[in-house]
């Protein structure tokens, strides 16, 4: 399990420098952080857990994301390293994120023996995931059968100050024998490769090595990466390796442009492992959220904005985050709503320039989103459910569940909500940032063709009202439904703010609005239609018990008291049969409710409140997406025991993951939930009016919660303390 | 090396010759050795021991056959100690015990085998057996994957089908570190159930290699016991595999005593 380093105070930035200054040359150029609240610890070896802690202690920046596989290797090992908006696909299947060569390998042998964890005895072995400085460490303390005992000590970084760079350094030193080592540096799989599509991705190596006399063998001595050493007892020895990586995506010619790289940086190992670490203290400056009072709570936000920190690239603005993000091959690294309305937010308040690569991503698949719509017969712009390279659709058709029954997936053509999801990241990314010149040149075409989309897709039936059928809402679970309230109340949103948008920016850029309105053939009633059909749109909501259907027909399903199956460890669609499911009220994850939560402030507080009420009971949240927006919404309606027992719930995703759920990489949507529980919930950091407020509702041991956000190109101290009451957020001076 | 055997028990009686078509095709599998150790009163020797052993003694003929005087779980036990068999292959009861689910000779010996034990059904008769189809329920532990080691060996050997069943406990998970077991969260089931199915069998073979084998894994949910019956109705299963913690008294062993005593194929009882 995942336990904090006991012991040592916090050791801030400085005394990190100071620290790494005095360190001799032969130990690792950088410390680890010593403050619980930035790391976390995988204390021994469990093999089985392996895929787990590959996925948690993963590093990346956004343009690469690498495992924290062992380099040796293990029988479970599954080293990978993927560069964000490489893929590949095989014949027949979806593309999926290419690995690249693994450039972390290192396998050495002393005297013979083959130094690994399932050899010998671990006298000690922890890896540590320090997520202040993007720095996974490994230290080990091996005693082989013949009685030699060799320390390991190792640091592994993807760089976020050089997107392009990998570092590995390792320290060997026997503690009680001379003898023979050897080094096995070599990389494993091809330094350059071709993608299917044509992507070139090319890695160049530099390696050296310090021998006890602190000479270091340059890289071209190496024969291969294979070094062999006399160990001297007490002596401590050095490999540096750094590799350079580079794509046709970013330059033309990747190899050279490696090569260079790499000789350039492998002379200042330690320069480079201090520009990286400065990075991210630049970057958790911005972007930190400080909780008093809950040290587990704390850890978790940490660990959330870090991996957010380290899926997300503001220099391409052609890639977006996969709901796994560069930790691991599950999801294929394909991109879902997860990213527009769950991770977004962090990025809009935190870092808006890489909030805009995130936005400007569905720019630029627009064309795919149009395509798509067009061939299914309507107009405007139909998002991809699955996204990757291109913008297609690439939602696999079917899967064949574990108990043999093959399941058609119908999320790519009925979960249309996507549309409407973009368009709401699109307006968020507007509203907190004004940045003017991202709504002219790309979000308002956006918005425009989502809202064609509903205005195509929704027809007006008998009763006058627009009605949107055959559609799947958030809750999956019910699939073919018609006038779902999620799906309807977002289009109707939609409508809404592409007339406002179109309007705004006729008056206000008439030139640009000329000649968007132009080249997408805008007639100048369109936006006035938008307008009628969201003013006509039916939305399920019966004002006489204020309670939104989720869908025609919701509430003559069976109710199933989900309390009988207190506790559970499995989703309910699995216990009670997908058929059975259906036929009842048992909902995925929050649909009405995601609703409430995203059209805040149209939802009188009546609303809001009878209809959490109402659907929170008959949650299974069989989504990992669902606890922390439960408890967001719990935590705004004033019930912080809910609010803190869901928010809990969405910590365990990944950090407390005894069952395997991170295996195949971290649950990015459920970690920017979780930041947004906190931020959104807890906080109640609200945007209403030209100035930002929060309604806070801490819970009873956070004693404090303390972040700064972006507010329309201001920075913004909030600072809570326990019990803080409503009030305007206080500008940084 | 020497050749691998398999110890055969037969008490005399025709409900134990059961056991001789299982323990024939997995001598074949395993290229082992029968050794058929029959306990008695009295010594016996020749045609009187082959007598002793049934009217269809005739299918002994090529095999070693032992006799001894004494309790018949100790003499077994005792040669079982002393020949190191790869497995015991045994009826699960004598005639006189018919309806108990298991006889006192064959519980004393699944106590304490020191390998694993193929307990198979009287009512199964002469009738040839083959092995195409081996069902092992699973419950997501590593110590449960290494201790499917032999059964695992035995399927590939055998070029058979290992089907691997994991019943969901939806109360608690597995507390031993490393369990997998259902996913809490189905985000996208066709992401989620590949990569699932995936690491259980990754899981499995990093403690149990599985080499050649075809492993296909279910997922079950409710009593095991009776979800292991109705999928080894389902899928013609020939053996069912099951990891036993070696304590007997309620409430553990629940799922072992159902399916001995439902069970119409041969169960391997391996120890964790």
């Amino acid at each position: 399990m995942v336990d904090p380093l006991s012991g040592g105070p916090p050791a801030g930035l400085p005394e990190l420098r100071a620290r790494q200054a005095s360190l001799h040359l032969a130990q690792l150029p950088a410390v680890p952080t010593g403050d619980p609240g930035w790391i976390l610890v995988e204390e021994g070896f469990t093999l089985a857990r392996e895929h787990e802690v590959e996925s948690l202690f993963a590093i990346g920046n956004g343009y690469a994301g690498s495992r924290g596989s062992l380099a040796e290797g293990s029988a479970l090992s599954a080293p990978a390293t993927f560069v964000a908006g490489v893929f590949d696909s095989k014949p027949g299947s979806a593309p999926e994120l290419a690995p690249t060569a693994d450039w972390t390998h290192l396998s050495t042998t002393i005297d013979g023996q083959p130094l690994r964890l399932d050899r010998g005895h671990n006298l000690e072995h922890r890896r540590i995931l320090d997520m202040r400085q993007g720095i996974l460490w490994r230290e080990w303390r091996h005693q082989d059968e013949a009685g030699r005992i060799t320390q390991l000590r190792a640091l592994r970084l993807v760089s976020l100050a050089d997107h392009h760079l990998l570092v590995q350094c390792v320290t060997i030193m026997p503690e009680n024998f001379s003898g023979r080592l050897f080094i096995d540096a070599t990389m494993t799989g091809p330094v350059v490769q071709v993608t299917g599509s044509g992507t070139t991705v090319a890695m160049a190596v530099a390696r050296r090595v310090m021998d006890h006399a602190e000479r270091w063998t340059p890289s071209t001595e190496l024969v291969e990466g294979r070094q062999s050493l006399e160990l001297r007892l007490g002596k401590t020895y050095r490999l540096d390796r750094i590799v350079a990586l580079h794509t046709s995506r970013d330059t033309r010619e990747p190899r050279e442009t490696a090569g260079k790289h790499v000789e350039r940086a492998i002379d200042d190992v330690a320069g480079v492992i201090a520009e990286h670490s400065d990075s991210w203290q630049a970057r958790w400056e911005a972007s930190d959220l400080r909780i008093e009072g809950d040290p587990t709570a704390q850890r978790a936000l940490r660990f959330a904005i870090y991996h957010l920190l380290s899926a997300v690239n503001p220099q391409d603005d052609r890639v977006s985050i996969g709901a796994r993000g560069l930790s691991g091959t599950a999801y294929k690294g394909h991109v879902f709503w997860d990213t527009d309305i769950f991770m977004l937010p962090f990025f809009i308040l935190t870092y808006p320039e890489a909030a805009r690569a995130l936005v400007m991503y569905r720019y630029h698949t627009l064309a795919a989103a149009r395509a798509k719509a067009a061939r299914l017969g309507y107009r405007g712009a139909f998002y991809a459910w699955e996204s990757a390279d291109s913008g297609e659709d690439v939602t696999p058709p079917f899967v064949v569940a574990p108990d043999g029954q093959v399941v058609q997936i119908l999320t790519g053509e009925q979960e249309q909500h996507i549309s409407a999801d973009v368009a709401f990241g699109v307006w968020n990314y507007w509203q907190a940032t004004g940045d003017d010149h991202f709504l002219v040149e790309a979000g308002t075409e956006i918005l425009i063709e989502t809202a064609r989309f509903w205005a195509s897709r929704a027809e007006r039936e008998e009763d006058g009202r627009y009605h949107i059928r055959g559609v799947i809402g958030p809750d999956e679970y019910h699939e073919t439904v018609d006038d779902n309230a999620y799906t309807n109340g977002m289009a109707q949103w939609n409508l809404e703010v592409a007339a406002e948008t179109a309007n705004l920016v006729a008056e206000r850029w008439p030139g640009p609005w000329q000649a968007l309105s132009h080249r997408l053939g805008i007639e100048p009633e369109e936006p006035h239609r938008w307008q009628q059909v969201a003013r006509d749109f039916y939305t399920g909501f019966d004002e006489q018990t204020g309670l939104f259907e989720q869908f025609r027909g919701y509430f003559g399903l069976e109710d199933i008291d989900l309390a009988a199956f207190v506790p559970r460890t499995a989703p309910m669609d699995v216990l009670l049969s997908r058929e059975r499911i259906q036929r009842s009220k048992i909902i995925k994850q929050p649909d009405v409710v995601m609703l409430v939560y995203l059209l805040w402030e149209r939802m009188p507080p009546e609303v809001r409140k009878t209809n959490f009420e109402y659907y929170e009971p008959r949650c299974g949240h069989g989504s990992s997406l669902s606890p922390a927006i439960h408890a967001l919404v719990a935590a705004r309606l004033g019930d912080t025991a809910l609010a803190e027992r869901y928010f809990r719930q969405a910590a365990e995703i990944d950090l407390a993951d005894s069952m395997g759920n991170a295996v195949g990489g971290i649950h990015a949507g459920a970690l920017g939930g979780l930041w947004q529980a906190a931020v959104l919930g807890f906080a109640g950091l609200r945007f209403c009016g030209e100035k930002p407020e929060h309604r806070a509702n801490l819970p009873p041991s956070w004693r404090s919660l303390s972040m700064r956000f972006q507010w329309r190109g201001q920075w913004h101290e909030l600072t809570l303390p326990k019990g803080a009451e409503r009030r305007k957020a206080e500008e940084d001076p | 090396m020497s050749e691998p055997i398999i110890l055969v028990p037969l008490d005399g009686s025709k409900q134990a010759l059961a056991a001789l078509p299982v323990a024939k095709v997995l001598g074949e599998i395993e290229r082992a050795a029968l050794h058929i150790l029959h306990v008695g009163e009295h010594e016996l020797a020749g045609d009187e021991l082959r007598s002793r052993l049934g009217r269809e003694a005739s299918v002994l003929d090529g095999f070693t056959i032992d006799a001894r005087v004494g309790t018949p779980a100790v003499e077994i036990l005792q040669v079982a100690g002393e020949i190191k068999p790869r497995m015991i292959v045994m009826c699960k009861h004598s005639g006189a015990e018919r309806g108990k689910m298991l006889g006192r000779t064959a519980m004393k010996v699944l106590h304490d085998a020191p390998c694993p034990v193929v307990l198979v059904p009287p009512e199964r008769g002469a009738t040839p057996w083959h092995l195409h189809h081996v069902l092992v329920p699973h419950d997501g532990t590593p110590s449960t994957s290494a201790a499917l080691q032999p059964a695992a060996e035995l399927a590939e050997r055998g070029r058979a089908e290992l089907l691997v069943v994991h019943v969901t406990d939806i109360r608690a998970a597995p507390a031993e570190p490393g369990s997998l077991t259902t996913p809490r969260y189905v985000d996208q089931p066709q992401h989620e159930w590949p990569a699932w199915t995936s690491e259980f069998i990754n899981r499995l073979a990093c403690v149990c290699p599985l080499g050649h084998l075809h492993v296909r894994i279910v997922l079950a949910h409710g009593d095991t016991a009776a979800e292991v019956l109705r999928l080894c109705k389902r899928q013609s299963t020939d053996l069912i595999v099951l990891a036993w913690r070696k304590i007997w008294e309620a409430p553990h062993a629940a799922t072992l005593k159902d399916i001995l005593r439902e069970a119409h194929c041969p169960i391997m009882v391996v120890r964790t």
